[in-house]
């Protein structure tokens, strides 16, 4: 498992390159940490920009597979350091995404859902180029990390911290970062009803597999992954509770995004917002920004 | 006429910082940050000016509380601000204000009074009169520039090489503090005012080198409801002494502007904190890094979902 230091060193190679995110007022005791205010518009950028800045050879380049996010960090990040990019996607990843991608110089490679593991696999085995993992990965998980440090350090009165899951990147670093210094606070994972394999696991005590399919059918498409072991080993042993949330809930935070926090969240990035209503209180992070923009019309036109 | 100066903006700094956001710059592209003064908790810089001036209001005359005339961002700011520091708040809106600025300002427990649009002023002095409160007007007072000029601190430190900075101007309080921290701080940076064509009095104004006087309903033509108001004696003096130009963009190019802040930074921004960025986008400018303030992001829902999608 990462440690509070591993988050700290991150905390120093990303510092130049990510937006120091404020916390915002939303409400009476509730605060949200926009990540979406991220120059890709998502937290991924701190673990790509982490994990890429600590490897030992990347002459080769890099590859990453990823519904979106990810790939748009990878690419950011290697475009930093000057080294090529090749990014695999999923069929289903909203067009912005990946034009997203290509516009920063990656190379883009679009695939069936359930493929996108071994093709990424296939081209780092033939240019012997380097996998960067979307959540899988310690340094990942340490730059992910680095949000936890600055919510505890701007929010002395922080009870809890609601936290999106899919892979579980952005939890483990986040509750490993909030409960070395606050043990105190409360870690809450937040997921889409549609895809809750996590709350099932926790329920459970132990990793719960759903089917890609099954998980794919939510509008919060960053939110479709599963946890691999290293991410459930932080999950299991760090979280506290875990709030689902429905599609319909999901959209009316995207909606009180805009109107109560002048934010543009994407699906993913409001279900955490949508769990701390139910919640009433604590910080909220906000984990990207990258919708569709018709997709945001409606949802704003259908919250009248 | 006194002019605000650097140390009365710091001291603002000071009395404000437990009370506001502090605001990252935002990447919009290679050559243009934006400051998004929209993430304030009132939606708008607003809170900024009317922190300070009321935190220096005597301990003496708080119970009476304070008044404000607004076209809508500057009423919630003194409304919040009233909250924070326990103070009784009345406010009045013209009549033209979206709905959804004066139900936020009664959100925030302020009483709100909506008149005619040339009324709103006194009707302000007509309270202040009945109760014995202390007015506090939305740009023509030190204290609300100095509280404004914040931002070009922040501006400053956060990026040393900037060129430009890009400033929606309407009373003028805005670019008035901004325009003092920066040229105090940074004398070899431009400051550019930017205003909807449709209300240029404050272009033609400098443009003149003396100020011009529109019809409040010409102003009220733009889109852009929070820049219908016009300089003051005071405001104009400080745009006189340091704003080096003031540019006018159309009605078009703002609506485009709050899509494509939309789209690149992932922040909501109404019409009038959009103009800094339909100016760089439409006009030239001097070359080097610039910042455009988004000043505001209080926009009706249906109207951020059309520019958002077109």
């Amino acid at each position: 498992m990462i440690s509070l230091d591993d988050i700290r060193a991150a905390a120093t190679v990303i510092a130049p390159h990510v937006v120091r995110t404020p916390l915002l007022p939303f409400g009476p005791s509730r605060w949200l940490k926009p990540e979406s205010l991220q120059p890709i518009g998502a937290f991924k950028l701190r673990g790509a920009l982490n994990a890429l800045a600590r490897l030992e050879n990347r002459s080769n380049g890099v590859v990453a597979y990823s519904s979106g996010n990810h790939a748009q960090a990878v690419a950011f990040a290697a475009r930093l350091h000057g080294v090529p990019a090749a990014i695999v996607m999923p069929s289903n990843t909203p067009e912005v995404k990946i034009a997203a991608t290509r516009a920063l110089g990656a190379e883009v490679f679009v695939v069936g859902i359930t493929e996108r593991v071994e093709r990424a696999e296939a081209l780092v085995a033939e240019r012997g180029a380097a996998l960067i993992p979307p959540f899988d990965h310690p340094d990942v998980i340490a730059g992910q990390g680095t949000i936890g440090l600055e919510i505890c350090a701007d929010l002395p009165s922080l009870d809890a911290v609601v936290v999106p899951m899919s892979g579980g990147g952005l939890i483990s670093g986040v509750a490993t970062a909030v409960k070395a210094l606050r043990p105190d606070v409360r870690v809450i994972g937040a997921e889409p009803a549609l895809a809750a394999d996590i709350a099932d696991s926790l329920h459970a005590g132990e990793l719960v597999r759903w089917d890609p399919v099954a998980r794919a059918r939510t509008a919060a498409d960053a939110l479709r992954d599963e946890p691999s072991e290293l991410t459930w080993e932080h999950i299991s042993e760090l979280v506290d509770d875990v709030i689902t949330v429905s599609e319909d809930e999901i959209l009316a935070a995207v909606a009180d995004l805009v109107r109560g926090a002048r934010l543009v969240a994407e699906p993913s990035g409001a279900v955490a917002v949508a769990a701390q209503a139910k919640l009433g209180h604590g910080v909220a992070v906000v984990s990207g920004g990258n919708i569709d923009p018709q997709l945001l019309a409606g949802a704003l036109t259908a919250s009248g | 006429m006194r002019l605000v100066t650097l140390e009365d903006v710091h001291a603002a700094a000071a009395a404000i910082a437990p009370h506001v956001v502090r605001t990252p710059l935002l990447p919009f592209d290679s050559a243009l940050w934006i400051k998004p003064e929209c993430l304030q908790p009132i939606g708008a810089f607003k809170q900024r000016g009317a922190v300070n001036a009321l935190s220096r209001i005597p301990s003496e005359a708080r119970s009476r509380g304070v008044v404000a005339y607004s076209s809508g961002n500057h009423a919630q700011a003194v409304a919040y601000a009233a909250k924070l520091l326990g103070m009784p708040a009345a406010i009045v809106v013209p009549s033209n204000t979206p709905q959804l600025k004066i139900d936020a300002t009664r959100a925030h427990g302020a009483e709100v009074f909506v008149v005619g649009i040339t009324e709103r002023e006194s009707r302000a002095y007509e309270l202040v009169e009945e109760r014995g409160a202390t007015l506090i007007p939305p740009f023509d007072h030190p204290d609300v520039i100095a509280g404004q000029g914040t931002i070009g601190l922040e501006i400053c430190a956060d990026l040393p090489d900037v060129a430009t900075v890009l400033v929606p101007v309407s009373g003028g309080g805005l670019i008035s503090g901004v325009a003092v921290a920066v040229k105090s701080l940074r004398p070899d940076v431009r400051v550019i005012g930017v205003e909807p064509e449709l209300a240029g009095d404050a272009a033609a104004s400098f443009a003149a080198g003396s100020q011009v006087h529109w019809d409040a309903h010409d102003r009220a033509r733009t889109i852009a409801d929070g820049l219908r108001a016009e300089p003051s004696e005071l405001t104009f003096a400080h745009i006189r002494e340091h704003v080096d130009d003031i540019i006018t963009v159309t009605e078009d190019e703002i609506r485009s502007a709050v899509g494509e802040i939309a789209r690149r930074t992932r922040v909501v921004s109404e019409p009038s904190g959009a103009v800094g960025v339909a100016a760089y986008l439409n006009r030239s400018l001097p070359a080097g890094p610039a910042v455009a303030v988004v000043s505001g992001g209080n926009i009706e829902p249906a109207l951020f979902a059309s520019l958002v999608a077109g």
